[in-house]
């Protein structure tokens, strides 16, 4: 959608898409990518969904200098310890929307927590993220619970298992399919509306929200965009997606959207010389603008996006469930170590 | 654990119990009386599972789309039958291999038509509510599944054990010539059981989909689920299926109740315990 809205062309370059789907097996994504960049001879490559597949490609982008841009995958390392100056990520650290509703959640919500999680590396950095900041300002986190990854499978075992724990609310991180089953036997086994639940936004996304129905209503989340963002540029972006695909955007389609913009400048600011690395890496790194979801700029230190993290409140707006704004954290910075979750 | 929350989730255990016997009868079924591994029943699964969610949405009614989506599965496991399978009638390689690429297009398909979004079937409005057991909420559609399941076993074993059309089957299963020398068409039997044995799949995708949700993948999941019920059950006998169903249902329940981080695992230990103790299944007659 970027690049059509700019004529497909950057730096008086036109722009080429190879496009191919990563799978879900990282040896098969690797061997993609390595024909990506050695047979079709690509400037860059831009998507990786899964931390699995960003962390078996990170050795060929940063060995053969290639530019690889993540616009999903949100494992830490990937701009902490295993970073590189060839790698860029326009979405989000894991520990971002996770960091600061730790001191928010004790503030606004209770002092004593149920975390639930799958086990898996997103959700441990996830759970970690949140501890830390939640146990910073004074919480405590009475029980975390561990669930199986990919497949949560009938989920009345562990919410019952939250009915008896002694918690003034759940912190919780599920996503894609796994969000709504969890949400919705959240709902019908009484839960919501009694036991306050909050979590990393993916709970309640755009692309799991409508099918979750009422049990989400006043689930609180933090992320780093809600579709009900009032600024100019959001408003224009969910229009256009909408008119385009008849669906609601939501937070990944920001995330495309936004990484066609930061290639798109970047070149520009090289005038389409992509093969002077050194001059487009630093170019990229000093990208910013005003996006969808809000101030976008990339930390040269961590070679991570740095972004405005919010709060949001599932609230009914007509007939439909939207993650209302309840407090914008301002700019969130990925502390790019561990010191701090 | 309080007393409360012990009922609780051994109540839990039986609706998945249910739930997963639900989901392994019709590929018990044709497993033990066709003596084909249904690879692609987890699509038929997922494509009940949509039917009936397009049902809801067209009509307005559960009870609607639990009636159409299994003739909708039904008609077309015929289809695949009369066209296909029969034409690799004991060739068991090649109805695997038949089978599994079949369930890869069915997700193609499915994915195409019914998108990527995870979807929630709402269950019928008389039993979407929720009941206080020992002072929990617990919610009547799942308590409804018991029965639901029940119903079905129950329909399921006298249909062939007790009536003309299960002595046939079963005659043909252990002797097909004698059948057909007795003047019964022996490969429509084999088309019937094939028929039912889908349209249960398609059953079971709705009766579930208020706790399941439908989304691409999910086939997978329940072919895998099925699968090991019937190892376990025993190949091809309903009663094995029915006995598999409870185990795993118990076991995967209290796993995650008291051990959650193993609980993937301890299904899958319990199915190499009973391969170890008794290689044709608990109640199985043939070998795995």
């Amino acid at each position: 959608m970027y690049f059509e809205s700019v004529g497909n062309t950057a730096g008086g370059r036109k722009i080429e898409l190879v496009t191919d789907d990563e799978g879900e097996k990282p040896d098969e994504a690797l061997k993609k990518a390595r024909k990506m960049v050695e047979q079709d001879q690509v400037d860059l490559v831009a998507g990786i969904v899964s931390s699995g597949v960003a962390a078996a490609v990170r050795g060929f982008f940063d060995e053969t200098q290639s530019v690889l841009i993540i616009a999903n995958a949100g494992a830490n390392a990937l701009t902490r310890a295993a970073k590189s100056k060839y790698i860029f990520r326009t979405s989000f650290s894991n520990w971002q929307p996770n960091w600061p509703m730790g001191a928010w959640a004790y503030e606004n919500v209770g002092k004593k927590a149920l975390i639930s999680v799958p086990d898996y590396g997103a959700g441990a950095d996830m759970l970690k993220a949140f501890e830390f900041a939640f146990k910073a300002a004074g919480g405590t986190v009475v029980e975390k619970q561990l669930t199986p990854f990919p497949n949560m499978g009938d989920p009345a075992p562990f919410i019952t298992q939250i009915s008896n724990a002694k918690v003034d609310f759940v912190y919780a991180f599920y996503s894609g399919a796994a969000a709504t089953t969890f949400v919705k036997a959240y709902g019908s086994f009484g839960l919501a509306g009694k036991l306050p639940l909050v979590g990393a936004g993916f709970l309640v996304e755009q692309d799991v929200l409508p099918s979750q129905g009422d049990a989400a209503l006043g689930v609180k989340s933090g992320l780093h965009w809600a579709l009900t963002l009032d600024n100019a540029v959001n408003k224009k972006f969910v229009d256009d997606f909408k008119k385009r695909t008849t669906k609601e955007a939501n937070v990944f389609a920001v995330q495309g959207y936004d990484t066609a913009r930061l290639i798109v400048d970047s070149v520009n600011a090289v005038q389409g010389n992509t093969k002077d690395k050194a001059k487009w890496i630093e170019a990229i790194g000093g990208v910013s603008f005003d996006g969808p979801r809000g101030k976008f700029k990339m930390d040269p230190k961590t070679n991570n996006v740095v972004q405005s993290i919010y709060a949001r409140d599932v609230k009914k707006v007509g007939d439909t469930l939207q993650n209302v704004v309840v407090k914008n954290f301002g700019e969130i910075a990925d502390p790019g170590d561990d010191s701090k979750g | 654990m309080p007393l409360d929350i012990l009922v609780i989730q051994l109540l839990n255990g039986l609706v998945f119990s249910l739930l997963l016997f639900l989901m392994a009868a019709g590929l018990s079924l044709i497993l033990g009386l066709m003596d084909v591994v249904n690879l692609a029943h987890g699509g038929f699964y997922l494509f009940g599972g949509y039917i009936g969610l397009t049902m809801i949405r067209w009509f307005g009614s559960f009870w609607l789309a639990l009636l159409i989506a299994p003739l909708v599965a039904g008609a077309l496991g015929l289809l695949l039958q009369v066209w296909f399978l029969r034409r690799l009638q004991s060739r068991h390689l090649d109805q695997v291999l038949f089978t599994f690429g079949l369930a890869l297009i069915a997700a193609d398909m499915l994915r195409w038509y019914w998108g990527a979004y995870v979807e929630s079937v709402p269950p019928p409005p008389e039993l979407d509510g929720s009941v206080l057991i020992m002072g929990r909420q617990f919610p009547v559609y799942r308590l409804s599944l018991i029965f639901f399941g029940a119903i079905v076993g129950v329909a399921l074993m006298v249909l062939l054990d007790y009536t003309r059309i299960g002595a046939i089957v079963r005659a043909g299963v252990s002797d097909s010539e004698l059948v057909s020398g007795l003047g019964i068409n022996i490969d429509w039997v084999f088309v019937g059981v094939f028929v039912l044995g889908t349209a249960l799949a398609a059953l079971a995708g709705v009766a579930a989909g208020p706790i399941t949700n439908l989304y691409p993948g999910l086939d997978f999941e329940i072919l895998i689920l099925a699968l090991v019920v019937v190892v376990i059950g025993g190949l091809g006998t309903l009663r094995g299926a029915l006995l598999g169903s409870i185990l795993v249902g118990m076991t995967e329940t209290l796993g995650k109740a008291f051990i959650p981080e193993f609980s993937l695992f301890v299904i899958f230990a319990l199915m190499a315990l009973v391969l170890l103790v008794r290689p044709r299944g608990l109640l199985g007659q043939k070998e795995a």
